[in-house]
């Protein structure tokens, strides 16, 4: 199916979001949509998916032109054949995979229970993906969820099918699955797929044409092949230098884990033993829900250990709330950091204010001081605008920026995700100076990049399993992805 | 910015003129003036001091619930309980009445201080059910708020009836001492309770504007999962949050039976509560918003008794108007959020028509 | 700011206004009533709304102010003490309150309002001397209307099992209950069963009408007192739930009557289930307090006002008894010839003051003596019954 967007415009108060865009989409082939933080791609793909309307613009769906302002609804677009899989797939957590996957294809309500059960297998089958129909969704991995919305949406007769940043936080077997399946998709069953991604090397392997946006407007497309650097180029009209690592000498044991068991609602693991020292980074790899969240958390004193000890500088703090972690230098960012970090409806002043203290608000100080920090971590936002009007890279900035000074823990879930690589260096400039300073920083992320760069060791989990591998030279990013999906005798013999 | 303030002022005013409206169109229909209808009420409310007195003693009670609704309403929770709350510093105000016999001053006191201590244990219950067992608030607070209904009726018909036997009305009439004094015949109104309710709606106020204590209530309300990783001691703020409501619903209950009945009655708060969740939704939970909005209810809602005496016209009527009042005040704040995106949109186009350039701001994706 | 003042401003223009208007048409007479529950509950406080009528159509010039459902559940905002203002405001020179629940209340307003005669139906504060000078008491002896009511259950009855569906606990309520399973047992041993074998029960619901959530729900206590065998149920309560259950089981062929209360217009809701109802007809009683005040005669009293025996159903009988189409032609016989035995008792000069079946033996529920064998009960231990009697099933206190 060809899809034509003719002068798209949106505009979300000052900000001009897409100006004026007009691009096409033939069929048959793997679309690449880059640009940076707030180049307007998410917008862009929203309005073709139909979660958001446009201001003006036409969209062209087969040759027919319909006006995009009234192109409105995920299911008016489902009807012409355009569905959308999201950030955070859409999925509902109580339901069981089976249920979801009949309510979502709701334009078929009336299909049998076990046809449906049917129509699932053999979807499935075709493209190799492991789901347990029984299984409630909330315990299904973000690669499942996937998986399951890919399947919904096939059902539901979809032609075009956006996917925004679909690589992040699934393995490599995973992301093999994914790949030739929407090869097979694009290239033998003549569908449109548009791949909205910050990862270049994904783009590089999958697309056959990218198109990018800068500043709401289409500022290049090409076709593939392109190198990495060639694409950072048309994003950025410049080239990054790579990000060098400052050799750092270890100090002082900051943070350790003895003996450690913890629960978790998927998996339980046992016998951790993790310490780490000032000026460490330590990464956390596995498949989402795979323990790494659950060490990043019982380290950070989010949740309590089942068994074992946990010391911050020496003291036991062995379930002890997280605020006397706190109190004691450990400041933790989740990954979600609207729903685990950021209060959305608060302003950025009263972010700032709830650190200060004292029984009074001093509203002055606390804007003076909002102020100051905005400009110091690069925010851009104002001190009396609400955290959840920013955008993601900001959001993440300012997350950084009312984080304590001197931690002696800082423990990162997934610090980059969903940036773009200019506002990801920052981060990691951020966390890297903090180590600089004597923190010891424990991170876990779903991109492996991200791990083998800025890691001095790896733990890698698998269904609660863990390895360490303390060396990291001569460790490549495929050896990582194959030992998250488990297969840990492999690695023990390389 | 200009046009923000006009479309947020006429979206105040117009749920109010459309409720007059459509409560004009029903007593019309029902065969009478809207105009004399409208009059008999404000007379009935503000016609000589003895009628406002009687607005202000039903506003006091209100207006105390309501300022401590603001308070759980900014911590995200629902506290229905709220009644109950209300009833128990009713009974702990009823004991020290009945039971002591101290200086007047000291009396008082001592039975205010019970019934904050009532309705804050009471309340706490309800947040240390939630905190602790998981059990959300409306359904705890339904279940005190029975229980707490069973405990007055069992007094009023059981220990604490009169002598003569028990009617199930009222308990005896507490003694003079123990009462609240009204400040004239004329404008019969507890000054010392007409100044809590004052110092009530300051406190609230400057608790939620200037202290880390309402700040840490607006962040847990908003979102308690990121407020306990800021910092925030969320089940601190849920439990104090409950119980600061609690104390101004107890205090609100002591004044139904140390001034306006003179007795502890069944059913004494009188959906006084309920009533004021009703206020605060319409205030958009603004503490300043509240004691007005908490006025207007009072003046309607007494001012209605001189309809039913001389027009004879279902009081409800004043319940008509009122629930017309919130339905359209919630409807007009969704359609304000709408309008007012139009209108930005608009006035983002002609901007830039001038000129092409974004300015820096936040920023969407 | 601004709202505040200009409050302030509209409430001071209409305060000077009013003191200029002269408000009351000078050959009016105006007299209040208020009710405890609305003025149309088929019930108690429909009879008091249609004994304001009555003056309304009998004492020319008369105008009724009314206030329904003065309690602290329905009226939250209002209190007897605001009522009556608005009343007096309006004219009012006398205010009938209409239920014990203003008993204490009205003592409290009138001494605030000294120029208003205040009536508190079924009070005694007048007789035991807690009333100010401008408060008096009207009650009907409604035990005789009971008694009747009773012995038409007794009469039916033919699993020998009666139920009472009493409101709260009070004397009133225990003298009420008392008059009906004396009329129950004396009707019984008429048609030949032996009195001791009636079986009476009294369920108390708690309140005067269902509060939901504080009282029984009346609708399930009526349902249970016919699952467990009783086949006629009489009301104490000031609304209609046995009536109608009786109307719907009687439509699904049931054998089940009722009596319900208060209201001479209550039988119409379900006639063939209904046996009759003990009414008040407050006219008359009502009518000539208005006649006392308006022309200045009136003094303080407590009334406690006896049927017109010459036919307890006319225009000037305080209670009434009127016969339902459920009665059979027989029973029917058989009450008229108790109700002509009741009036010639009453009325017979050489009988003391009583009520008749209210006759020793009778012992309370404790099993203390009433009266012995062949002693009448004192009309004021009537009123002040301390117990249930000794054979009735239920709660005393």
């Amino acid at each position: 199916m060809e899809i034509t967007l003719r002068h798209i415009d949106k505009r979300f108060g000052k900000v001009h979001a897409n100006a004026d865009i007009s691009v096409t989409f033939s069929e048959g082939k793997i679309y690449g949509v880059l640009g940076e933080n707030g180049a307007g791609k998410s917008t862009l793909m929203k309005i073709l998916a139909g979660f958001q309307p446009a201001d003006q613009g036409e969209i062209v769906v087969d040759g027919k032109p319909r006006e995009a302002r009234l192109h409105f609804g995920p299911t008016e677009s489902i009807r012409s054949g355009i569905g959308m899989l999201q950030q955070d797939p859409l999925d509902i957590a109580s339901f069981t995979v089976i249920e979801d996957f009949v309510y979502g294809s709701g334009a078929r309500l009336t299909m049998g229970l076990r046809e449906a059960r049917k129509a699932l297998k053999i979807q499935c089958q075709r493209f190799g993906f492991d789901l347990d129909q029984e299984s409630p969704v909330s315990h299904l991995t973000i690669g499942q969820r996937q998986q399951l919305e890919i399947v919904r949406l096939l059902a539901l007769g979809v032609r075009v099918l956006i996917l925004d940043e679909p690589t992040t936080g699934i393995s490599a077997e995973q992301k093999e699955t994914l790949f030739s399946t929407l090869g097979l998709l694009a290239h033998q069953e003549g569908m449109t797929i548009l791949l909205v991604s910050h990862k270049l090397e994904d783009v590089v392997a999958l697309c056959d044409r990218v198109v990018v946006l800068r500043a709401g407007q289409v500022v290049g497309e090409r076709e593939m092949p392109a190198t990495t650097s060639e694409l950072v180029k048309m994003m950025f009209a410049e080239e990054l230098p790579p990000q060098s690592r400052q050799a750092v000498t270890l100090g002082k044991k900051r943070v350790a884990l003895e003996d450690v068991a913890l629960r978790g609602r998927r998996v339980s693991l046992e016998g951790l033993h993790l310490s780490l020292s000032s000026g460490e980074v330590v990464g956390l790899a596995g498949l989402d829900g795979s323990g790494q969240d659950l060490v990043l958390r019982a380290a950070a004193g989010v949740i309590r250990t089942a068994r074992g000890r946990v010391t911050v500088d020496g003291r036991d703090m062995t379930g002890k709330s997280y605020r006397q972690f706190r109190q004691a230098g450990v400041a933790f960012a989740a990954a979600g950091r609207l729903e685990e970090g950021l209060i959305a409806g608060l302003t950025l002043t009263e972010h700032v204010a709830l650190g200060m203290p004292g029984a009074l608000v001093k509203w002055r100080a606390a804007e003076a001081d909002t102020s100051e920090r905005l400009q110091r971590f690069n925010v851009r936002g104002r001190p009396e605008s609400q955290v959840q009007q920013l955008s993601g890279g900001n959001q993440q900035r300012f997350l950084m920026a009312i984080m304590p000074a001197n931690l002696a823990l800082l423990a990162v879930e997934q610090p980059t995700r969903g940036l773009d690589v200019d506002s990801a260096r920052w981060v990691w400039t951020q966390i890297l100076a903090r180590r600089a300073s004597g923190t010891a920083v424990l991170f876990s992320s779903p991109d492996l990049d991200e791990i083998i760069q800025y890691s001095d060791r790896v733990i890698v989990f698998f269904a609660g399993r863990f390895i360490e591998l303390a060396d990291l030279s001569g460790v490549s990013i495929d050896d990582l992805g194959h030992l998250i999906g488990g297969q840990f005798e492999q690695a023990n013999h390389a | 910015m200009r046009s923000h303030r006009l479309i947020s002022a006429t979206f105040i005013v117009l749920p109010v003129v459309v409720a007059v409206l459509f409560t004009s169109l029903l007593v019309m229909l029902v065969g009478n003036e809207p105009g004399e209808v409208f009059q008999t009420v404000w007379m009935g409310a503000f016609r000589n001091s003895n009628a406002l007195a009687a607005v202000v003693n039903f506003w006091r009670p209100l207006v105390m619930v309501s300022m401590g609704l603001v308070i759980t309403f900014t911590a995200g929770l629902w506290n229905i309980g709220v009644e109950g709350q209300m009833m128990m510093g009713a009974v702990f105000a009823s004991w020290a009445a009945r039971s002591l016999a101290l200086p007047h001053p000291i009396q008082i006191s001592a039975e205010i201080a019970a019934a904050a201590l009532g309705g804050a244990l009471w309340a706490g219950l309800a947040g240390v059910l939630k905190t602790r067992l998981g059990v959300n608030e409306i359904f705890g607070g339904v279940g005190l708020n029975a229980l707490a209904n069973l405990l007055a009726i069992y007094l009023i018909s059981g220990p604490w009836q009169p002598p003569e036997g028990g009617s199930a009305h009222s308990t005896t009439p507490f003694p003079a001492n123990s009462l609240l004094q009204p400040a004239s015949t004329e404008f019969p109104v507890s000054m010392v309770a007409l100044g809590l309710a004052f110092a009530s709606i300051i406190g609230v106020t400057l608790a939620l504007r200037g202290t880390r204590w309402g700040l840490q209530l607006k962040a847990t309300g908003k979102s308690s999962a990121s407020a306990r990783l800021m910092g925030v001691p969320t089940t601190r703020s849920v439990i104090s949050a409950m119980m600061v409501c609690g104390m101004l619903a107890g205090l609100a209950g002591s004044y139904r039976v140390l001034f306006t009945y003179e007795s502890l009655r069944p059913l004494v708060s009188g959906g006084i509560g309920f009533l004021g969740l009703l206020v605060v939704l319409l205030a958009g939970i603004r503490a300043l918003w509240t004691p007005f909005i908490a006025f207007a209810f009072a003046a309607i809602m007494a001012g209605s008794t001189r309809l039913r005496v001389s027009l004879q016209l279902d009081a409800s009527l004043a319940g008509v108007l009122q629930g017309a009042l919130v339905l359209l005040v919630l409807l007009s704040n969704g359609l304000r959020g709408r309008v007012v995106e139009w209108s930005d949109r608009r006035a983002a186009k002609q901007a830039a028509s001038v000129s092409e350039t974004a300015s820096p701001g936040a920023r969407h994706e | 700011m601004t709202r505040k003042v200009s409050l302030a401003v509209v409430i001071v223009t209409v305060m000077v206004a009013l003191t200029l208007v002269p408000v009351f048409a000078q050959d009016e007479f105006v007299f209040g009533m208020v009710f405890v529950g609305p003025e149309n509950d088929r019930g108690w406080s429909q009879a008091q709304y249609e004994g304001g009528q009555y003056i309304e159509q009998n004492l020319p010039g008369s105008r009724m102010v009314f206030f329904p459902s003065l309690n602290t559940a329905d009226n939250p905002e209002t209190t007897l003490m605001d009522v009556a203002q608005n009343m007096v405001d309006e004219g009012a020179k006398v205010i009938f309150t209409t239920s014990d629940a203003f008993e204490e209340d009205t003592d409290a307003v009138a001494e605030a309002v000294p120029d208003v005669v205040f009536i508190n139906t079924s009070g005694d504060n007048v007789l035991t001397g807690e009333a100010p000078a401008n408060v008096g008491n009207v009650m009907g002896q409604m035990e005789w209307g009971k008694l009747i009511a009773g012995c038409a259950a007794g009469l039916t009855t033919e699993t020998g099992k009666i139920g009472y569906l009493g409101p709260l606990i009070n004397g009133e309520t225990r003298r009420f209950a008392a008059s009906a399973y004396l009329g129950a047992r004396y009707c019984y041993g008429l048609k030949g069963g032996n009195p001791d074998d009636l079986q009476f029960t009294v369920t108390w619901i708690g309140f005067w009408f269902n509060i939901p959530g504080v009282t029984l729900d009346p609708t399930e206590e009526v349902n249970t007192l016919y699952d467990t065998g009783a086949d006629v149920v009489l009301s104490g309560i000031d609304t209609a739930q046995a009536i109608e259950i009786a109307g719907q089981r009687v439509a699904n062929g049931e054998r089940v009557w009722a009596i319900p209360y208060d209201f001479v217009g209550s039988c119409d809701i379900a006639p063939d289930a209904c046996l009759g109802v003990p009414f008040f007809h407050w006219g008359p009683a009502y009518l000539a307090v208005a006649q006392a005040v308006q022309d200045g005669s009136w003094s303080p009293s407590w009334d406690w006002v006896s049927p017109d025996w010459a036919d307890i159903n006319s225009d000037q009988s305080i209670v009434g008894f009127l016969q339902g189409a459920g009665l059979s032609d027989e029973n029917k016989a058989a009450l008229n010839g108790v109700i002509a035995d009741l009036a010639g008792y009453a009325t017979n000069p050489f009988v003391p003051d009583s009520f008749a079946l209210w006759a020793g033996p009778l012992n309370l529920q404790d099993g203390t003596e009433l009266a012995a064998a062949g002693q009448l009960v004192d009309p004021l231990d009537v009123w002040y019954l301390p117990q249930l009697l000794q054979g009735m099933v239920g709660a005393s206190e």
